[in-house]
């Protein structure tokens, strides 16, 4: 009936173990075998359906960086990623500011910034298809009515890819609003009270009280807004098939397109371990540079 | 005494009435800062829902105006008629509901290990759990495609649900919150006979049902619309959920007949932003504190 | 109810609350009360007894049956915690009646008539349907006591469970303890930092510092003859004065501000320190010692007065109509008969016969 110490820990572990068990097959079968099997596929001729592989070396890497449009897709993905995020953000951080504290109808305004975020990304890319259409779409017509010329949007491959990030600043800049709301209702308020009674303007309080004080709710969100840019196969698909002349091709794209439509799943998964080390480099890079300061803020 | 409060009381007094009114222009300057930029970001669905109550000529008739001239609802039933809505409708509840069920026993099972169990290598696995989130969907997509073609299970419902029982995500989530509950309680739980299964059940669960809802709605937003992985695995419209079906009939139309479209946007968007607004406070509390992923 | 022995039972894990060699013997219907400062190791200890931490080394009986490796659920013990932690989930009849649907196999109506005789005895019959949360800090309490009630353990453990009280309801709470324990005749084992609980409480008090018994008897044993100046200094309030003193030949006492003029007694070490407590000294005109009053307290029938003596300093009790003012110089007496000495090394009491010391 007694059990022994050394016999319980391990009944702990042996429990905890199978506590895991269901998660650890999951992850391993869908997301660390696929990443395991992707890097030895990129060394590989691989096609779609073909039992048979070819071992290539780094033949794929080479092809890579002798493919231009790699290059032009890797331009496009750095460009949307660099300017959509930063863009969200510091529209979600004037919005969560003009809405913290007892605004008269802050659930309204709320609601009408967050619900982009809670349609399905195809819906949202067909609408914005709809709003950019040349000719009868609201946007042109409006731009008419008062005498600005109107690109082509979509149809133009200067103005297509930013017409794509508007509508993904759109999207997003809810979701990191009400997390940024969030955090400036930790922020006490007696640090503004003391700076306001100092003087110190509107601006100033939010440049040197307000940003350092949320500077942890300000990392998370850039971290998750360069993950979530994935989301850009969703419209680039809907929109623009990566058109016109592959002006709106990102990676994400570029990878279904050399998977799926020519079947190279070999150079596919080249690039897709690209993209990967390219996301985590640029994380990296976050880490190391924002994170760090965040740190040493966030030890008040 | 009193001669020190009198004063005081007749100094506050226009200090607060100053700041009142401050506030009051402070909301005054900012109502008119924010009004045009709601309006802005409500624009595109005040559009989906007139154009879906528009007639076709009405779209490209430039001197229509913004209003339909008659509300007209047809366009409801004729966007069922071209796509099978109802079956896809079908498979979005099934297929969100079967990931956010597997996921809540898979979240639910792990998180408590890791709270509140001692085993060897605990933080290797903890890591491998987080470092999921580092690795999204696009560094796996493709070969996940090719491990479910040779399981046999394209194109088939589990194989849209499949890659998603696993959340590393959800996994941290549900630790913090199991680590928040007293250890007291469970201390109190053992002395009346409970095992660690029966803690976790009778305690642990209970107390944590705030998270377990603001997983499960993070959870299914995100599943509900995804569009990327449907995509790739579905070919057949019995097993096509919501946003495919959407895309696919955006394609068909090829931009023609928007009125159309737009009511078939508006039956994919209805039913998350009708919970939205009932559920308002739940869903902006799920996302206040808790990231999407 | 039953016996419980801890047999050489120690912890070691880091260094907060290790536990080192405790032998300690509670018997049939006894009020054990381990008390002593925040991290000498007394929760451990009790959470050794209740199966929640593992005993490092040594063996624990409880009712004589070995029970060192066994599950808490094992140990018919039941525990009363310093939160309470009740279920907040669920009614305090559903908190009472879980233990007993989960480890017993008694009927829906054995449970009901259980739980209503505990709540009864605790007078909580019209509480059972709400939640903790619609709950008084007192009622809580007693709910938490009804949970170990119904269990009918051989033993109950107390963890500091009137800590989260206010003053006046600890006082009343106290009452009842007392009372139950009276009324049901349990063995107790109970665990407090505060040493008024422990000398109304106990039939007796264990007494440890940093993971070491340091005595244990009945609580007039620990006031009147502390094994050391731990316990002296620990038990009662106002605190016993400690006053370092040298010896000279023939055990007269020497201290900065005073010499005893007396013999306390031959072979004493060079160093000492003399224990009094506050009733032990009186304010005179012309006493022994005389020193400055730093601070006068009223407390209602007396006054508490601080009185600095050299490095030292001192808390003498005296009537509200003579309490001097601050700053004045008073003459102190102390009665010597009463007084301990302690070795100033070790601290432990000298042993010695103050009666025949005394000089006519």
């Amino acid at each position: 009936m007694t059990s022994n110490p050394a016999r319980l820990r391990r009944n702990e572990a042996l429990l905890a173990f199978a506590m895991l068990a269901p998660s650890l097959l999951f992850l391993a079968l869908f997301t660390y075998w696929p990443i395991v099997r992707s890097v030895w596929f990129s060394f590989h001729d691989v096609l779609l359906g073909d039992p048979e592989i070819f071992w290539l070396g780094a033949e794929n890497y080479t092809r890579l960086l002798e493919d231009h449009l790699f290059w032009k897709v890797l331009g496009n993905t750095a460009f949307y990623t660099l300017v959509t995020v930063p863009v969200s953000i510091l529209i979600a951080l004037l919005l969560a500011v003009a809405l913290d504290g007892k605004l008269r109808g802050l659930a309204i305004y709320r609601s009408a910034f967050f619900y982009p975020v809670m349609i399905p990304t195809v819906a949202a890319g067909m609408v914005w298809v709809f709003l950019y259409a040349p000719g009868y779409g609201p946007i042109n017509v409006a731009l008419e009515s008062v005498g600005v010329p109107q690109p082509g949007w979509l149809n133009n491959s200067r103005w297509a890819l930013p017409a794509i990030m508007v509508m993904s600043v759109w999207k997003l800049s809810g979701y990191f609003m009400l997390i940024l709301m969030a955090a400036l209702k930790l922020v006490p308020s007696d640090l503004h009270e003391a700076a306001r009674l100092d003087g110190v303007g509107g601006m100033q309080r939010l440049i040197h009280i307000t940003i350092p004080m949320i500077s942890p709710a300000l990392y998370f969100v850039t971290i998750i807004g360069v993950l979530h840019s994935y989301q850009v196969f969703d419209y680039v698909h809907v929109m623009t098939q990566g058109g016109p002349a592959d002006s709106t091709n990102v990676l994400t794209f570029y990878i279904y397109q050399v998977g799926f439509q020519y079947q190279d799943i070999g150079y596919a998964s080249t690039l897709a371990t690209t993209l990967l080390l390219f996301v985590l480099g640029l994380i990296g890079l976050i880490a190391a540079t924002l994170g760090r300061r965040v740190h040493y803020l966030g030890e008040r | 005494m009193t001669d020190m409060t009198e004063p005081r009381k007749a100094f506050a007094s226009p200090v607060a009435a100053f700041r009142r009114n401050l506030q009051r222009a402070r909301q005054g300057w900012l109502h008119l800062l924010l009004v045009p930029v709601a309006l802005l970001w409500v624009s595109p669905l005040v559009w989906i829902i007139l154009t879906s109550l528009k007639t076709r000529t009405e779209i490209f008739h430039p001197e229509a105006g913004v209003l339909p001239a008659v509300l007209r609802f047809e366009n409801y039933p004729a966007t069922l008629t071209v796509a099978p809505f109802g079956t896809y409708l079908l498979n979005s509840i099934l297929v969100t509901g079967s990931i956010i069920a597997a996921q809540l026993v898979t979240i639910t099972l792990a998180a408590y290990a890791f709270a509140r169990l001692e085993f060897p290598l605990k933080r290797f696995f903890f890591a491998i759990f987080l470092l999921q989130v580092m690795f999204p969907i696009y560094a796996t997509f493709l070969t996940n495609f090719v491990t479910l073609r040779d399981m046999g299970l394209v194109n088939t419902l589990p194989a849209l649900i499949v890659p998603f029982i696993a959340s590393g995500y959800g996994t941290f989530m549900l630790r913090q919150s199991f680590r928040q509950v007293p250890s007291e309680l469970s201390d109190a739980a053992r002395l009346d006979g409970c095992g660690h299964l029966a803690i976790l059940w009778h305690v642990y669960l209970p107390l944590v049902k705030p998270t377990l809802v603001a997983f499960g709605i993070i959870s299914v937003v995100v599943h509900w619309n995804d569009y990327m992985w449907p995509l790739l695995v579905t070919n057949s419209d019995s097993v096509r959920t919501l946003p495919i079906g959407l895309g696919l009939l955006a394609k068909a139309d090829s931009g023609a007949d928007w009125t159309r479209l737009m009511a078939g946007t508006m039956i994919v968007i209805a039913p998350l932003l009708l919970f939205f607004v009932i559920f308002q406070r739940r869903f902006v509390d799920s996302f206040m504190h808790t990231g999407v992923k | 109810m039953a016996t419980v022995e801890l047999r050489g039972v120690s912890k070691s894990f880091g260094q907060q609350g290790a536990v080192h060699d405790i032998d300690l013997n509670v018997e049939h219907g006894e009020f054990m009360v381990l008390v002593g400062p925040s991290g000498c190791g007394k929760s451990t200890t009790l959470r050794m007894v209740a199966g929640l931490e593992e005993i490092t080394s040594g063996r624990l009986f409880i009712d004589g049956r070995d029970v060192t490796d066994a599950p808490p659920q094992k140990r018919d013990i039941a525990m009363v915690f310093q939160s309470y932690a009740l279920y907040p989930h669920m009614t305090a009849y559903r908190n009472m009646a879980f233990g007993l649907i989960k480890a017993t196999t008694l009927s829906k109506a054995e449970i009901e008539a259980r739980v209503r005789e505990a709540a009864a005895i605790l007078d909580i019959t019209d509480l059972l349907d709400r939640r903790p949360k619609e709950l008084s800090g007192g009622e809580r309490q007693r709910v938490a006591i009804g949970r170990a009630l119904v269990r009918q353990p051989k033993v109950f453990l107390f963890d500091e469970p009137l800590s989260n009280l206010d003053a006046k309801l600890r006082s009343r709470m106290r009452g009842e303890l007392k009372r139950l324990h009276q009324e049901l005749g349990m063995t107790v084992i109970y665990v407090t930092h505060d040493q008024i609980e422990a000398m109304t409480l106990g039939t007796r008090v264990a007494m440890m510092s940093k993971g070491r018994l340091q005595q244990v008897g009945a609580p007039m044993e620990l006031y009147m003859k502390p094994a050391n100046t731990f316990v002296a200094a620990f038990i009662g309030s106002p605190e016993m004065a400690l006053l370092p003193c040298r010896t000279e030949a023939g055990g007269r006492l020497v201290h900065a501000a005073f010499h005893s003029g007396i013999e306390l007694g031959r072979d004493l070490p060079r160093e000492v320190i003399l224990g009094l407590r506050p009733e032990e000294v009186s304010l005179s005109r012309t006493g022994m010692a005389s020193g400055r009053v730093e601070r006068t307290e009223l407390i209602g029938a007396e006054a508490l007065v601080e009185v600095i003596l050299a490095d030292d300093r001192m808390t003498v009790k005296c009537a509200v109509s003579e309490a001097p003012a601050r700053g004045e110089t008073v003459a102190l007496d102390f009665d010597l008969a009463r007084a301990r000495l302690f070795h100033a090394g070790t601290g432990r009491v000298i042993e010695r016969n103050l009666e025949s010391s005394r000089i006519p």
